[in-house]
This record gives structure tokens, sequence and C-alpha cells, in this order.
């Protein structure tokens, strides 16, 4: 009996990567191939640049794309590329085409004044702009141990941008939320591929909705973002997981009573315990809707498995990100965590960016060197040692390492 | 983040919603737009306070990929492959033959993928025998949700 062994499954993809690629007559889907270091499971990915709007994207899956950011992107500004931000979609069903001039989003349910609004209407709302991470709430997920099953991605599920667009608050404003209003759910433009399967929604409480921080955006570092990151409309819900940043939103409902829908109800649940941690294996827990994210840092200006030369100091940066607030301080080391060095944190964007920090770090030893960042944001709370584990792989959020050869 | 003073705003906010009100109206109250011609170089855009959006339209890729090879491949291939690429399944750690069928019941009773029950114990028996064909597959175990549980305890999705 012979399956899918690790070669067969490279030779597998890159032969799928070919036919698609002459398909739709863009270059190769795969034109490389890129090793992730996940401890679980398959680790090699195929590099593509065959998708619309988008540069070169670690390939996690073609239909429906879930398309990871490079590293490497990371360790450049600290606001992503909207070419290589990265991409996830639930369902298939995902409109290629939009016409600016039809497009509308209704807005609905318990409010006094049902509304169908235009983005030439949308356009000439009060504007704001916000730096703000947008990251899957599974990023990560591949470093789970016990591995868990889900879309396997290593860090790079996130990206940071300037959104602009018209605050949730003033829309909702408009159409008036009547007394009794308690949630306000988003649903978009991409469909079920199957009667009866459930179409993606998520919601929030109508307080979060109407904070003046939600957003209805339509720039994406300073251009109209790509399809596959939501055009025309996504909704951008600072400091919060990317699953509530629905993607062509074009319908929002006023609710007089909680959602109980699939994707609220069932879907991106976390454990209702500290840290979203559970013992591997532990059921009958209670759980919650995932909802605000953590502290988190990373080493970007050296790659996982690089060898480097010797020297008693090297220059080490990276990106730290405070969650739900700001970045207080990030510390590093050179040396498993038993030294930490400070950094100099660059130029603040805002509590929801990516913030840039480096440092000058002693090298103490040569051969296989454990680097670490750690991150405490300004609400005092530092990124832990000990990860933590959840079945749905959710809400990674420790110290991480970074492997390098001190040759 | 660039955002107008508090006086600023309320005060432009108000002549804004009563434009607003009258230009919104009802939703359906408007007649939709006459559909593009099919090539209409440049594609129509909508503009204001200058930032403009344009119509687009893309191609994305469509995925040939099959699972390889094995026993009951041709039926893992005639069920798991429209509604997501075969790679979602070959890209997964390794699970047990209970996490497998945890999968694909998932698959059956909340996403509502049309497999034949007949057809579960074979797609079972192709993933549990390709992921045991996995080099991290004797260490590298996880849970072992109750197949019998919901199918959608695990949370999902992400």
């Amino acid at each position: 009996m012979k399956l899918a062994q690790a070669t067969n499954r490279r030779r597998f993809l890159a032969e799928a990567a070919i036919g698609s690629g002459a398909l739709i007559a863009a270059p190769a889907l795969a034109q490389s191939m890129v090793d992730l270091h996940l401890p679980g499971g398959p680790s090699e990915r195929p590099m593509t640049s065959a998708f619309p709007g988008k540069g070169n994207m670690i390939l996690q899956r073609i239909h429906p794309p879930l398309l990871e950011t490079p590293m490497s992107v990371f360790n450049g500004d600290v606001f992503t590329p909207n070419d290589q931000f990265f991409v996830r979609w639930h369902w298939a069903d995902i409109p290629t085409a939009i016409d600016v001039e039809a497009f509308r989003i209704k807005v609905h349910g318990a409010v006094t004044r049902p509304l169908s609004i235009s983005l030439a209407q949308l356009l000439k709302l009060p504007r704001v702009e916000l730096a703000a991470i947008n990251q899957c709430s599974g990023n990560s997920r591949a470093l789970f141990q016990p591995p868990v099953a889900g879309a396997q991605w290593r860090h790079g599920a996130m990206g940071n941008a300037k959104w602009l667009g018209v605050r949730l608050r003033d829309v909702l404003d408009i159409a008036g939320v009547k007394p009794g209003a308690v949630a306000v759910r988003f649903g978009a433009l991409d469909q079920p591929v199957v009667a009866g399967g459930p179409d993606f929604a998520k919601s929030l409480s109508i307080d979060h909705a109407r904070d003046g921080e939600v957003m209805l955006a339509f720039g994406m570092n300073g251009e109209q973002m790509p399809l596959l990151n939501g055009f025309p409309v996504r909704l951008i819900v600072p400091g919060w997981y990317s699953t509530y940043w629905v993607k062509m939103l074009n319908d929002i409902e006023v609710l007089a009573a909680p959602d109980d829908g699939y994707w609220m109800a069932k879907a991106y649940k976390i454990p209702d315990t500290p840290g979203a941690n559970v013992r591997p294996g532990q059921k009958d827990f209670p759980t919650v809707p995932i909802n605000r994210m953590i502290p988190r840092s990373w080493v970007t200006s050296l790659d996982e498995g690089q060898t480097i030369a010797f020297d008693r100091s090297i220059p080490l940066g990276g990106i730290a990100m405070g969650g739900d607030c700001g970045v207080a301080k990030v510390g590093v080391s050179t040396d498993n965590g038993k030294t930490w060095y400070k950094t100099v944190l660059g130029p603040d964007h805002g509590k929801y960016s990516f913030r840039r920090w480096d440092a000058q770090v002693p090298l103490t030893h040569a051969g296989p060197t454990r680097l670490m960042s750690r991150c405490w944001n300004t609400a005092g709370i530092a990124q832990p040692m000990t990860p933590i584990w959840n079945p749905g792989g959710f809400m990674r959020g420790n110290i991480e390492t970074t492997n390098i050869v001190v040759g | 983040m660039k955002t107008p003073s508090i006086g600023t705003l309320s005060f432009g906010m108000v002549g804004v919603f009563a434009a607003l009100l009258l230009a919104i109206g009802a939703p359906n109250s408007r007649v939709a737009p006459p559909p593009a011609a099919p090539t209409a170089p440049p594609p129509p855009s909508v503009s204001a306070r200058g930032f403009s959006l344009a119509s687009t339209s893309v191609d994305l890729p469509t995925d040939e990929g099959q699972y390889p090879d094995g026993p009951h491949a041709d039926v893992i291939n005639a069920n798991c492959t429209s509604c997501h690429s075969a790679s979602m399944a070959l890209n997964q750690p390794p699970l047990s033959a209970d996490q497998w069928t945890a999968e694909v019941t998932k698959m059956r009773e909340v996403y509502k993928a049309p497999v034949a029950a007949a057809d579960v114990p074979a797609i079972v028996a192709y993933l549990t025998a390709m992921s045991a064909e996995q080099p991290g597959a004797a260490k590298g175990k996880a849970q072992d949700p109750d197949p019998k549980a919901a199918p959608d305890v695990s949370g999902g999705s992400g």
C-alpha cells in the first residue's frame, strides 16, 4: 500500500499546481516549496503568486483560498503590503466580480429606518483611519502540541494595515437602533457551496458595535482592498480576532435577541478558562466565543533555521502587538530565556498596530541558539513561556522561539 | 489615526445624516443599474472626497488536485474535492481514526457535505492510513474526541 508519503504529497501538490496554473493562464501555481518547520504534520508548502491581487504567498489551500504571509514580510514595514496580506475564506462560493455602482450594504432588523447604502453614499460619510492588526483566531495553530485539526498555519495568518472607512456607529445611528437591540450581525456576499450549509455570519454586542472603533473599511493602506481581502467593504474590529472582520460585508442586521447562529454559537469557541487553556484531551469545559487578542511578538530579522557567523553581539529585530491594547515593552533573549535584554521600540502607530522592536544583544557561544522575544502590553500582561492547548487551536500567545545556528 | 474633533464631527454629522436620510431611502427602493458591458475598460468607479473604488473582476485559480492513489482513493476523490482542496486534508497532522471520523462527521452534519453514510468508512480508512504513514504519527497524537459526541464541540474553523 502506498499512500501520501511526504515525497508523494510534494509531487502531488506540484502536479495540482501545474494543472491549475494552466487553466487560468497564470504563472505556474507553485513556484517553489517552503518548509514551515511544523512539528506535527506535513511541513512543506508551495509558494505561489497565482492569486489575483496577491504577490508571493504560502499556499495553504487553493479552494477556497488560504494564503499565508511569509515571515520575512514582517521584517519590512510594520504595515503589511496589501499584496502579501493573508487570505482566509470559509466557503468556496466567492463572488469574483464586484460592481461598485450596484453594490449595496443592507441595514435592517431592529432599526427604525432600514437602509440600503451604496458605496457612493458610504464614501460621503465622516471618515476615520485606524492602524490595526488582523489576526486569524487559529494563527500558529500548526505549532500546537499535541497537534489539532484545522488550517495548519504557522505565524503568517496575520497582517497590519491602515484601514480607512466609516464608523459602524454612524451607520447604525442613521438607521436608528431600536430600544432592546442586543447585538448586530454581519453577513457577506460569499455563500455556502452546499444547500443548507451555514452561511458565514458573525455578530458583536450592540455596545461593542457602537463603540466608535468598529468600522466599515473601504481603504487598506491607502488603496481599495484586494478582492480576496474583502473588497469592497470589510468590517474592522480593532483588537479582536479576524473571524469578526467580515469580508465583502453587505448585510448588517440589528438583533433583538442574541445570535444563536452556527458561527457564533458553535464555531470559533474557546474554553472559558484562563488563557483559553485546557489539558489536552479535556472535555466538558465551558466555552465562549473567541474575542479579544492577546500580546504576541516575534523575531523577524533572522529566519527559523538560519545560520549566522559568531559575533560577540548581534542586532536583532522583530515585531510585537499588545492585543487589545498597546505594546509597553519587549524583551529579547539569546540563551533560551535565561537572560533578557531590553529592546528599543519603533514608532507608535496606535495601540492596535504592530510595533517594531530592535536590540543589540550578546551571543555567548557558537552552535544551536534559541532566540526569544517577550511582549508586555500596556495592561501589564506579558507573554507566558508555556504554550496553551485547546481543541480548536485558537489564541496561541506564548513566547515564540526562533532556532538559529551560530557558526 | 486622523479623527475630526468631537465638535467638528457632531456639527458635520447632523448635515451628513440629514442628507443621507434623504439619499439612502429604504432597501430596494433604488433601480439597479444596467449590467456593465462585457468588455469596457476602464472599469466603472465611484468616488467621493478623494477616494475612489473601481469595479473589480478576477479569476481564481481552480484546483484539479486529487488525493494520491491508495485504497478508497476513488471514494474520497468522489466525495471530498468539491467543497475544498484535497490539500486541506493532506496537510493535517496525523489524526486517529476517531479524529478523522469526527472530521468527516462534522463535514456531513454541520457543513452539509453531500457524502453518503455508506462512504464514510472508506473515507475514514483512507485518511487514517494516510495519517499512519506520516513520520510523526506515533508521537504526535492529538486529543481523542468522542466520535459520538456532537461534531462541533471542538469549536471548528479559523
